[in-house]
């Protein structure tokens, strides 16, 4: 007889001889995840490769822009990131509805020029952007 | 697969793209690059920022520490798949030419090294944790 014993993924973490004390991005190899840059991008690819720098190698890589609930994409092919400039990596559930609508990109050029006329109508001020940068280019 | 920085180096001589922090970018052939990320390319299109200028340089030099991200061509990746399959295979050869008794062995360790992709971050990353 045979039995199977699911281990609870905190156990599996502890034993980790790898990194000891600290989260590895191991686990992650080969998933679909979306990294979060310094500049603000969104990028959406399958990790193939880190090191100790958390320099990443995506593979398939979409771009992704979002306008509240409109989104399009750019592919990117194969992309080394240099690990510094990485905010947050996280797995991504393909199979959840998010309800948001991929639009072609200049569909979404179009989006972003008419809500930005209609800010400005309204309070003439900018349109609050969620996103990053953290740094000012340099 | 392998580290990232072996996979920059085993993409020598094709053509890539990198973007710089400051969101410039550069086309160009990798000649060599370094284990700081420190780049250098050959025949180079730069092109700025905002995507209105561009210029033609016959090299670059660019220092690791600026760069953002490399867009390497799938070629690569093919090329590397092959380079192990082409090493693989020479192990193989290079045991029935010496025929000795530990080349089962000796192959069944070397077979283990494919894994130090994998591994071979991770005890980089021991070190790493010890130097921080």
């Amino acid at each position: 007889l045979v039995f199977s014993v699911r281990i609870p993924r905190m156990a599996v973490n502890l034993s980790d001889p790898y990194l000891p004390g600290a989260i590895s991005l191991f686990e992650q190899l080969d998933k679909h995840l979306i990294v979060v840059l310094r500049d603000g991008r969104k990028l959406i690819g399958y990790l193939r490769s880190i090191d100790q720098f958390a320099n990443l190698v995506l593979d398939e890589v979409v771009e992704r822009t979002y306008i509240q609930k409109y989104y399009s994409e750019i592919s990117h092919g194969i992309l080394l990131i240099r690990g510094e400039n990485v905010v947050l990596a996280g797995e991504l559930d393909d199979s959840i509805e998010t309800g948001q609508i991929k639009v072609s990109i200049d569909e979404l050029n179009r989006i972003e020029q008419s809500l930005e006329q209609s800010n400005n109508d309204v309070q003439g001020g900018s349109s609050s952007k969620n996103d990053l940068p953290l740094d000012e280019p340099y | 697969l392998q580290l990232p920085l072996s996979l920059l180096r085993t993409a020598q001589n094709h053509p890539m793209l990198v973007e710089l922090k400051n969101g410039e970018t550069y086309n160009g052939h990798l000649q060599s690059c370094d284990t700081w990320m420190n780049i250098h390319l050959r025949d180079v299109i730069f092109t700025s920022k905002d995507g209105e200028r561009f210029y033609k340089m016959p090299e670059v030099y660019v220092r690791g520490s600026t760069i953002k991200y490399l867009r390497i061509p799938e070629t690569v990746v093919d090329m590397v798949k092959n380079e192990v399959q082409e090493v693989r295979r020479h192990q193989k050869d290079m045991h029935k030419q010496k025929k000795t008794y530990g080349g089962g062995g000796g192959g069944g360790g070397r077979g283990g090294q494919s894994n130090r992709g994998g591994r071979g971050g991770g005890s980089g990353g021991r070190g790493g944790g010890g130097r921080g």
